[in-house]
């Protein structure tokens, strides 16, 4: 035991001493956080930063639409100094050469209102060359509001616009999530909550597997692996291994954890991480990391270089990315038949589950119990095939088995 | 006296190819034993289970009284063939490590390091990247990997391959020195010369099989061929057809020629004299790189003539061509 834990410290030391790790672990979640912040400025200058005066000609064939259109235009301004939209009313003239005037840039844009917009649905239309996003919906929202205005008032006896809008005003909710007890917040918040959980773990057991699979083959490839074979058995060896690693995945998940922590608190989404969740993800991880880890182990130890094994673990890696691509199916419907049905898929059980009890509390307990107990019962069964390849693949150089061999092996070791 | 290590019929085959084939052996303490073979005769796989990184089929190991060298790894050293170094691992980290592994701790363990440093002059280079060290250096911290926890039991599978002459000459030393503190050492190689001055025994394995066990005084007297050195200057490519030569092997400067049985000695130096300017004349014993070659070239023959006797036949066979 002494000598597996030899193995496992200098495992671990060595992985997180390289610039790999540091970068995933440290550099990432900084650039991540950066890039949400980053996401938040774009999209709030998008709305409020500075832009010229935009001129925009107007034709407004219905002679009810204008007036109303330049109220609104003021009305913004005022609370847009820094991005003004100008309106102005043009005598009329056809589509092409307002396009002409457009593309020479002595207009911003043109709109053609058409005479009959109020009565019929006889289509606006507009003009532009740029590819401004609110532009286009906040001239959207005037004209709506003008046509709204001038249909109000055509009514008999006509209706005031101002208490239409009173009337159509949206209800007030409060969402409260009955596990904490606090305001829910955000929708969107919510709904990726099971997403980073999953997303968590996938780092944390995936990632850090294949780090196995590469120092393995180091130690193929350099030759030092029947020097470690003189002083400890092979299992002592794959066992170290895969300790150290659980050791940096570990570490792994905790400085993730750890600023995911702080940033949803820093949004304000500090209640979705609760103890609830935190726990099953340590329950999953663990089996869930043991049983990648061995099966990349045995991989890497039947294979000569990276592209070998990568080709090998592809299958693998293909089975435990389905989850990432169907976890808002999932975390949706966690309780469709579907989703109980990929539970019990052994490499994708501890992604699908926690996505699962994430999003749904009430996940039957009989359904945890034996998804944890299938996933232990498949580490064991990993472990041991692992060791087997393992033994005999080590000291094996040349072209990489074929399943048949490796069944041999399995057989045979 | 007591074994350090036995083999009993051992048999380890990979599919259908059988690496060793029923091979057995006893090793005394204290004693040096080469163990020599071609390429492919099944030495490493025999060393490897030995070691037990694999098993065998079928046959029994006994190392230091136990069943199984993972028993009692601490009290064995082995330096593999195939054996590497973490190459970002200085030379202080990387003897801790497997100081660890090898079961010792704390301050035993740095006052073997620093000794075994010492004794191989490689101190100097503690705090550097083992890929900072030159071939010959890294060969030499491999050798102090293997006998760093002062096992009783060495094994030593080409320890000399890629070293300089010099460094040679320190490992013997070395290995002198394990021996005289009673360790027991197997040591495998190619290079004849240094098996002849080593080793107290001699086993020669091939295709997985004994060939021929013994000390080096008992294997050369039972090859009773004469061996006719020549050495001068001239043209000895002529000796070789005269009658009585069974084999030569001819350089510039020397000649060795292998007679029959009845073939006169004087008569081959009468004609000596008159092709060159000899300086030395010598009958000899065939030496092991001799004897090597002879009895691998005659298994190989057996082989293709008949395949599948007994391997006690085939070392008669080989005596046979002699």
């Amino acid at each position: 035991m002494r000598k597996v834990v030899a193995v496992a410290v200098r495992e671990f030391i060595e992985t997180v001493k390289t610039k790999a790790f540091l970068v995933s672990a440290l550099v990432m979640p900084l650039l991540v956080g950066g890039a949400v912040s980053g996401f938040g400025w774009i999209s709030r200058s998008i709305t409020a930063g500075e832009l010229p005066p935009r001129r925009i000609a107007v034709v407004d064939y219905s002679g009810v639409v204008f007036g109303e259109l330049a109220r609104q235009c003021e009305a913004y301004n005022r609370e847009h100094p820094r991005r003004q939209l100008l309106v102005a009313a043009t005598a009329a003239a056809d589509a092409d050469t307002l396009a002409k005037t457009v593309r020479e840039g002595e207009w911003h844009a043109y709109l053609i209102v058409p005479a009959d917009v109020v009565d019929a649905d006889t289509a606006c239309e507009f003009g532009r060359k740029d590819i401004q996003f609110e532009t286009g919906v906040q001239l959207q929202n005037m004209v709506n509001e003008a046509v709204f205005t001038a249909r109000c008032r055509r009514t008999d006896p006509p209706i005031d616009p101002e208490s239409v809008r009173e009337l159509q005003r949206s209800a007030a909710i409060r969402t409260i999530d009955v596990q904490t007890g606090e305001e829910a917040g955000d929708e969107a918040a919510r709904m990726v909550t099971p997403f980073v959980f999953m997303f968590l773990l996938f780092m944390a057991t995936l990632g850090i597997s294949n780090g196995l699979l590469t120092t393995v083959i180091e130690e193929k490839s350099s030759r030092v692996v029947e020097v470690l074979l003189s002083a400890i058995s092979p299992l002592q060896l794959m066992a170290g291994k895969i300790l150290g690693m659980a050791a940096v995945g570990l570490a792994m998940l905790s400085v993730w954890g750890g600023v995911g922590y702080a940033s949803a608190h820093a949004s304000g989404a500090g209640h979705l991480v609760t103890g609830y969740r935190v726990t099953y993800a340590l329950l999953y991880f663990l089996p869930g990391f043991l049983l990648l880890s061995s099966l990349l182990a045995g991989i890497g130890s039947a294979c000569n270089t990276i592209k070998d094994a990568q080709g090998m673990a592809f299958p693998l890696s293909l089975i435990t990315i389905v989850p990432m691509f169907c976890w808002m199916y999932i975390s949706q419907s966690p309780a469709s038949t579907v989703s109980v049905a990929l539970s019990f898929i052994p490499p994708m059980t501890p992604f699908v589950m926690i996505l699962r009890v994430c999003a749904d509390p009430h996940t039957p307990i009989w359904q945890i119990v034996a998804s944890l107990a299938l996933l232990w019962a498949s580490v064991v069964v990993a472990m041991w095939a692992s060791a087997k390849i393992f033994r005999v693949g080590v000291l094996m150089y040349g072209k990489p088995p074929s399943p048949r061999e490796l069944f041999h092996w399995l057989r045979h070791a | 006296m007591t074994e350090v290590l036995t083999l009993t019929d051992v048999t380890k085959r990979f599919g259908r190819f059988t690496a060793v084939d029923r091979f057995s052996l006893r090793v005394p303490a204290g004693e040096v034993l080469g163990f020599l073979g071609p390429n492919g005769a099944g030495k490493t796989t025999t060393i490897r289970m030995v070691m037990s990184i694999i098993y065998p089929d079928e046959g029994e190991i006994s190392v230091l009284g136990h069943p199984r060298a993972s028993q009692v790894k601490d009290r064995v050293g082995y330096l593999p063939e195939e054996r590497g170094l973490y190459r970002k691992m200085t030379v202080d980290q990387t003897l801790r490590y497997f100081g660890r592994l090898k079961g010792l701790h704390g301050h035993a363990l740095s006052r073997r390091i620093a000794e075994c440093l010492e004794r191989v002059e490689l101190q100097d280079w503690r705090r550097k990247r083992t890929e900072a060290l030159s071939k010959g250096m890294q060969q030499k911290l491999q050798f102090v990997i293997a006998i760093l926890h002062e096992p009783e039991l060495v094994i030593l599978d080409e320890p000399f391959s890629g070293l300089d002459p010099l460094n040679i000459e320190l490992l013997k030393e070395l290995i002198g020195e394990l021996h005289g503190g009673r360790a027991t050492v197997v040591l495998s190689t190619h290079q004849m010369e240094q098996a002849q001055r080593l080793c107290d025994r001699i086993v020669l394995i091939n295709r997985g099989r004994k060939l021929i066990e013994g000390t080096m005084h008992e294997i050369r007297s039972r090859f009773t061929t004469r061996m006719l050195v020549l050495e001068g200057e001239g043209d000895f490519e002529r000796l070789t057809r005269l009658p009585g030569v069974v084999s030569a092997h001819v350089t510039t400067a020397q000649a060795r020629l292998e007679l029959d049985d009845g073939a006169d000695p004087s008569a081959i130096l009468k004609h000596a004299v008159d092709v060159a300017r000899l300086t030395r004349f010598e009958i000899q014993r065939p030496d092991l790189q001799e004897i090597f070659v002879r009895l691998v070239g005659a298994d190989r023959q057996v082989d293709a003539g008949d395949a599948g006797d007994e391997p006690g036949s085939r070392v008669a066979a080989a005596r046979r061509t002699n």
